[in-house]
């Protein structure tokens, strides 16, 4: 049993553009016990992905204030790459590629980063591994030899960073946008995977816009991000409810001066023309 | 220095190469000066080693094996010897083979009178080394030409090899440079490459000279009608550089695919010059380059692509890409194309960048400690040429190669 906690976290990002620097997380509280599934929602450009990179350890994100902390332990002056092995996994939005190294050595190469170097796992029971959780996530052997994510579809994206969650076995997952992209059977497929890892040492973080996902993976808890912070906490009724009625409805409803950043993201767009 | 057995011609030509070498300018690297590394300095040469070979350097499963000075080691496989293969040194090859010598050594190729340390090289000639694949011979096992510099004593190594690859031969070669003993001294090596009509040449050279070495390395094919010479040659010298790997079409109809991988590091500086000459029609030349630079190295890429007047259908490519790990590091790609001729295919592509923070924030992301995150984002550089490389073997060596010198280069 693990918890993290995220603690009046207080998030900056530095454009380089204008050389203007903007707060994006503005204070958010939130306690994630292994065992237990939990869902962000929110509108666009509300702090969503910004809470999950931070936690990860993005650099592009500049901590002002608060702390990240796995059983205690703070991981907020801890490298990516040193978080990952204390226990958190985030399954990106926009995976990378990296031609030239095959998916195969990369996963293999991140299992054995956490373990010694007397106890690296074999080959033959990677490849044992490997090859259960391909079948379970119906992608072809071929993928696991393929350059990592190069030339994959949207949808093989999500699924091969579904398939390294298996593989790595990780204490708290986060799920940024997993469903995006996913048609209908995808998505199932990606949903099972994820419950699969449903374990008392394991907890989801998971973030959407949308309802839909939950109803192939449970949340246990749903919170309602809004201008940085979390402005409401509820159980899975919670996200039925938005589907109905809107962010626009709750944000009335608490009286919060926030911009639904759609409307900016239409403006910033028609700006550009 | 001169060496025994050594007929009137060979004589007269190294007495040229001793009056000319003054007179003739220093080769141009583009955009890399190498002028106070005195390779041309006599007064910098001292005399050759001659320690024999340690005992545990001799089990090697090599086909010739060089030691500065010391008596060339032969051990040719059966189906080398019968099928009338020479690799011979000169002063057995003048007795046995001057003919042969004397119709390609110098002739073809290289010129001695090219520049400067072309002819320095034969006025210093120590040791040469003659390889003959004869008409129709066809190996199935490469040949393995392993050339060890003698560092053991402050002393210079001048060396040439020929290899002719006769009528509708086929010959892999993988010749490997190191070096024994920590004395800071200069490395010379010519290798012309002979490639006659329909014959085809796998070449591969591993270059593994100690940091204490300066290099002039000068690798050139001669290609004849329908003949095609496949170059892939990993420099991977601790020490200064310079490379001049040059391939000249002569034939209709020849090929030359040339791939180098390169790495420098330390303070080490490497410039490496690749060139394609398509004189004859219908000719192809492929060049391929992948570098990376790390410490507070340099390493610069020079393709050239010329395409001659008359050279009519010919294709000529070329991607030079430098890939730098350290603000200290300094590195360049530059493309050099100078085509006379219009009825040609010709293209070239070139990059000088840094290592992808996204890759290297994914990969971290997965728990891979930045060191290793950073190796695999060069292997995936490199991967595209080595993945082109002629055998899974060679690869595989190489990719060793690769990651013994990055561990450490990336031990900081």
């Amino acid at each position: 049993m693990s918890v993290l906690e995220i603690k009046d976290l207080h998030v900056r990002i530095n454009d380089p553009e204008d050389q203007a620097s903007r707060e994006i997380l503005k204070g958010v509280n939130l306690t994630l016990n292994t065992g237990e599934t939990h869902a962000i929602m929110g509108p666009n450009g509300t702090g969503k992905s910004t809470l999950a990179e931070t936690i990860m350890g993005n650099p592009s994100y500049e901590v002002t204030q608060g702390d990240v902390l796995i059983d205690g332990r703070s991981l907020i002056k801890l490298p990516v790459d040193e978080r990952a092995r204390a226990g958190l996994f985030l399954a990106m939005q926009y995976p990378v590629e990296i031609k030239g190294i095959t998916n195969l050595e990369f996963m293999r190469a991140a299992i054995n980063a956490r373990r010694a170097d007397d106890d690296q796992m074999s080959i033959r029971d990677f490849l044992a591994e490997l090859d259960k959780n391909l079948a379970f996530l119906n992608m072809s052997e071929s993928m696991a030899r393929r350059y990592l994510n190069e030339g994959f579809s949207g949808g093989e994206k999500k699924r091969n960073e579904i398939l390294q969650l298996m593989m790595i076995k990780p204490k708290f997952a986060m799920l940024d946008e997993i469903d995006s992209g996913l048609d209908i059977d995808a998505l199932q497929v990606v949903a099972k995977g994820v419950n699969s890892m449903a374990a008392p040492d394991f907890g989801t973080l998971i973030i959407t816009h949308y309802q839909r996902l939950l109803n192939y993976i449970k949340p246990d808890f749903v919170h309602v991000m809004m201008d940085g912070r979390i402005v409401k906490t509820g159980d899975a009724q919670l996200a039925i409810k938005l589907e109905d009625e809107g962010y626009a409805g709750l944000r009335d409803e608490l009286g919060i001066k926030a911009n639904l950043v759609d409307d900016d993201v239409t403006e910033a767009k028609s700006d550009d023309h | 220095m001169t060496i025994s057995n050594a007929p009137s011609w060979f004589q007269a030509l190294q007495e040229r190469a001793r009056q000319l070498y003054p007179t003739l300018a220093l080769p141009d690297f583009k955009r890399f000066n190498y002028r106070d590394w005195q390779l041309d300095d006599p007064a910098m040469q001292p005399p050759a080693a001659l320690t024999p070979l340690a005992s545990d350097d001799q089990h090697f499963n090599q086909q010739a094996i060089t030691y500065g000075s010391a008596p060339l080691q032969v051990n040719l496989t059966a189906e080398m010897r019968d099928a009338g293969v020479v690799v011979e040194d000169f002063a057995t090859a003048f007795t046995k083979h001057g003919d042969l010598l004397q119709q390609y050594l110098m002739t073809k190729a290289v010129a001695v009178d090219e520049d400067r340390l072309t002819a320095f090289n034969l006025a210093n000639l120590q040791h040469g080394l003659l390889v003959y694949v004869p008409e129709n011979v066809q190996l199935t096992t490469p040949l393995q030409l392993l050339h060890l510099q003698n560092s053991t004593t402050a002393s210079s190594d001048f060396g040439h090899v020929l290899i002719v690859a006769g009528r509708h031969s086929q010959v892999k070669v993988l010749q490997q440079l190191e070096t024994r003993g920590t004395h800071a001294n200069q490395f010379h090596l010519i290798t012309e490459v002979v490639a006659l009509a329909n014959s085809h040449v796998t070449f591969t050279g591993l270059d593994m000279l100690s940091q204490q070495t300066t290099a002039y390395l000068n690798r050139r094919g001669y290609l004849g009608t329908d003949a095609r010479i496949d170059w892939s040659i990993g420099v991977f010298n601790n020490g200064n550089t310079i490379a001049d790997f040059d391939s000249d079409l002569r034939g209709h109809g020849s090929d030359a695919e040339v791939k180098v991988v390169a790495l420098s590091g330390g303070d080490q500086r490497q410039c490496i010059d690749t060139r394609v000459t398509n004189y004859a029609p219908h000719s192809t030349g492929n060049i391929a380059q992948r570098g990376v630079i790390l410490g507070r190295s340099e390493l610069i890429f020079n393709g050239i692509g010329k395409i001659i007047k008359g050279a009519h259908g010919a294709h000529a490519d070329q991607e030079n890409r430098v890939l730098m790990l350290s603000d200290q590091a300094h590195g360049d790609a530059n493309p050099i194309l100078l085509i006379d001729e219009n009825d040609v295919l010709a293209g070239h592509a070139a990059s000088v960048g840094r290592v992808d923070e996204h890759q290297m924030y994914y990969l971290m992301s997965r728990g891979i400690p930045k060191k290793m995150a950073q190796r695999l984002v060069i292997r995936g550089f490199l991967g595209d040429v080595l993945s082109q490389l002629p055998s899974e073997e060679l690869r595989e060596r190489m990719v060793q190669v690769i990651e013994g010198k990055l561990k450490n280069e990336l031990a900081d």
